[in-house]
């Protein structure tokens, strides 16, 4: 089931940056998924806007980048991160510049609360050269990746699964004849597993790619499981899988260009429920535009 | 006499990254290093010591270079796009699917198999050259 809805774009235009139009937390099994499309992004005032609002670090990460496109992107998505947090605060006249960032001990990156405990949202952010996404969620880990649709894969893409992916992934992507079509299910399974990943936020070596199947749940559209493969016996080719529903996955297309993985710890309370995904796009303080609600089973 | 043994050791403190493991030794060949009496260590004993040291010693230009060349490809950089030892592959625009990739390319030409987990953790062309050698090193002994 799919629900589209188109809103009026809101613009506020001001020589001065406004102040952030404030958001609703989401609730509980929502992710916001907000982003933003550099190439549309051109005011040099803007900008230089953005740049006020990161701290001294920020700043010193986005000069480390060569040349002004990687610049760009770079300050976007530490903006994008920043006003999409603060625009979520109770607090109306919340600074984005206030809010201080640290990694946890698997180094993700999430909000120093400082004093204030007990914050339920979380956020993780994922970009390309041509868009930067942030998701949104309370109360449960979130993970995204997005991934360009055209992206070329330099190595032969069965190559690279069987040296990467796990033995049944390999499998569904040897199904595959046409090429064009395996190559785009690599770059789907790519983000998908990146997302339980970072979603996870414990590392690369908690979750070797190898370790995990993610899969199309059959009779669904767009529904996706995991599969964890453990080997407890001594006989490799005994390799169990366990298929759980802890984690949620939703697989979406944004602005037509690229895929976008989102993956949420479920809730116990709410084991079984859809999934939903709000979807907006966004140039920070001129305007928002919603996209799309959709329902994950 | 004490073995010369030029090298030099520059003790970083990446305290800042939580990605960093134990402190590592990536010395080639036992050695003293202990030559004429002095150390070559140059860190003073009255500065504290960050809990997580990272010690990059000295590889072979020549890895440093096919690595920074098989980067390059990766990410279709323009010929004199400066990379060094310690450029880094995100200020060049990598992500982990380029990571990866260039992992790939890296076995290939120097044939080799890096563990996933510390594949994905390389951050520098220093750190893919170490690692290198150290699989090299592995491998032949």
């Amino acid at each position: 089931m799919r629900i589209s809805v188109m809103s009026q774009m809101q613009r506020s235009f001001s020589i001065d940056l406004p102040s952030l139009i404030p958001l609703q937390l989401p609730s509980r099994r929502y992710t916001h998924l907000w982003y933003v499309i550099p190439d549309e992004v051109k005011s040099t005032s803007l900008l230089k806007r953005y740049s006020q609002l990161l701290s001294q670090t920020e700043k010193d990460g986005v000069d480390q980048m060569r040349g002004d496109e990687l610049k760009k992107n770079a300050l976007l998505a530490r903006t994008l991160v920043r006003t999409t947090v603060a625009r979520y605060q109770t607090n109306k006249a919340f600074d984005p510049r206030s809010l201080m960032f640290k990694k946890n001990v698997y180094g993700k990156p999430e909000v120093d609360w400082q004093n204030c405990n007990n914050q339920p949202l979380h956020f993780n952010i994922s970009h390309t050269d041509s868009l930067i996404a942030c998701g949104v969620t309370v109360h449960a880990p979130v993970g995204i990746d997005v991934e360009d649709k055209e992206r070329k894969i330099k190595h032969d893409v069965l190559a690279f699964a069987k040296r990467f992916y796990s033995a049944d992934e390999v499998n569904f992507l040897a199904t595959i004849r046409d090429p064009e079509a395996q190559r785009k299910e690599f770059i789907k399974l790519w983000t998908l597993k990146e997302a339980y990943v970072k979603a996870l936020g414990k590392g690369f070596s908690a979750a070797p790619f190898n370790t995990f199947t993610i899969q199309s749940i059959p009779g669904t559209e767009e529904g996706y499981s995991l599969c964890k493969t453990s080997e407890v016996t001594a006989d490799p080719l005994e390799e169990t899988k366990k298929c759980n529903g802890e984690w949620k996955f939703a697989l979406l297309e944004l602005a037509d260009s690229h895929y976008a993985a989102v993956c949420i710890e479920d809730d116990q309370a709410n084991e079984g429920a859809p999934m939903r995904v709000i979807v907006r796009k966004t140039i920070p303080f001129v305007e928002d535009q919603l996209i799309s609600e959709r329902i994950f089973l | 006499m004490a073995t010369s043994f030029s090298f030099s050791i520059s003790m970083q403190a990446r305290v800042s990254d939580l990605s960093a493991t134990t402190t590592r030794f990536c010395l080639q060949k036992p050695a003293s290093i202990f030559h004429n009496g002095k150390t070559n260590l140059s860190f003073s004993q009255r500065h504290p010591i960050p809990a997580r040291l990272a010690i990059s010693c000295a590889v072979k230009q020549e890895t440093v270079e096919k690595v920074s060349e098989i980067v390059k490809k990766q990410l279709s950089l323009a010929e004199d796009q400066k990379v060094t030892a310690r450029t880094k592959f995100t200020e060049l625009g990598a992500d982990s699917l380029d990571t990866v990739e260039i992992v790939m390319g890296l076995e290939e030409e120097f044939g080799i198999t890096m563990a996933e987990e510390r594949a994905k953790e390389i951050a520098t062309v220093q750190h893919a050259a170490e690692l290198i050698e150290e699989l090299i090193q592995q491998k032949t002994a």
